[in-house]
């Protein structure tokens, strides 16, 4: 039993060392200040990280907008397909 | 159609005449359509549908299966919100949307442009717009729009 959930604490913090990323990719068809307002409204961001975030996706081609569990990296990808903006998701040392 | 402009109790208006509201409408109805119906292969539904793995097709195949039937029914409704505004907009010679109106404005205006640039081949900034096409003038004219429609959403958040 007391291996059990030491695997688990094991697993656990595992999971926890590499963390998953939600990357927003660059694309030609999306505005620019949709892109911020997106940042905005949905993760929260104050208007200056978003605009940041924004032209990093813009210059650099990437940002990663979220860290986080691969469950919640998942679902904040889907909201971005939700906003139609070109999401994918890794982990965070890939 | 003029630009959007927001008012003080919290919508969004813009002046729309009725060949204008019925191309729009037009438009929302086949990006429908094509998610409704089309083929999952097609350019403009893994545009609208990336896959979330990029070197994982299996993952992607998963993450797929979970999201996307949610995802089109979502992108169905905010189209059929466009279509239905601007039902009301033909009758009064404007589009008025509240803030959740616009929230799906301007989803169904980038789903919209995201197919419609499928069509036009423009995948990457150093692609070049086609002269004289009417597609590229209608993508163009869409994009002006939803411009207009996140320059009004932000200015009724901030009160500017």
């Amino acid at each position: 039993m007391a291996d059990t959930i030491e695997q688990t604490h094991l697993r656990e913090r595992n999971a926890l060392d590499v963390p998953w990323v939600t990357l927003v990719l660059n694309d030609p068809v999306n505005l620019m200040s949709y892109v911020s307002y997106v940042f905005r409204s949905y993760f929260g961001y104050p208007a200056a990280e978003a605009e940041r975030l924004m032209l990093q996706v813009h210059l650099t081609g990437r940002a990663v907008v979220a860290t986080g569990t691969r469950e919640e990296m998942e679902r904040h990808v889907e909201a971005m397909h939700d906003y139609g903006l070109w999401a994918t998701m890794g982990k965070a040392d890939e | 159609m003029k630009a959007f402009t927001p008012h003080n109790d919290g919508y969004i208006t813009a002046q729309v005449d009725r060949d204008e509201a019925l191309l729009v409408q037009n438009l929302a109805s086949q990006v429908s359509v094509l998610l409704r119906e089309g083929n999952a292969s097609d350019p403009a539904i893994l545009r609208m549908l990336p896959d979330a793995y990029p070197d994982d097709h299996a993952s992607s195949a998963e993450f797929r299966r979970y999201t996307a039937s949610g995802l089109i029914d979502r992108k169905v409704s905010n189209a059929d919100i466009v279509i239905m505004t601007l039902s009301d907009a033909i009758e009064t010679g404007e589009v008025r949307l509240d803030p959740h109106q616009a929230g799906a404005w301007l989803r169904s205006l980038t789903d919209i442009r995201l197919s419609l640039a499928t069509r036009l081949g423009i995948e990457t900034d150093d692609d070049e717009p086609q002269q004289d096409s009417v597609l590229q003038e209608l993508y163009d004219w869409l994009g002006y729009l939803q411009n207009s429609l996140v320059e009004a959403v932000d200015e009724g958040v901030t009160g500017e």
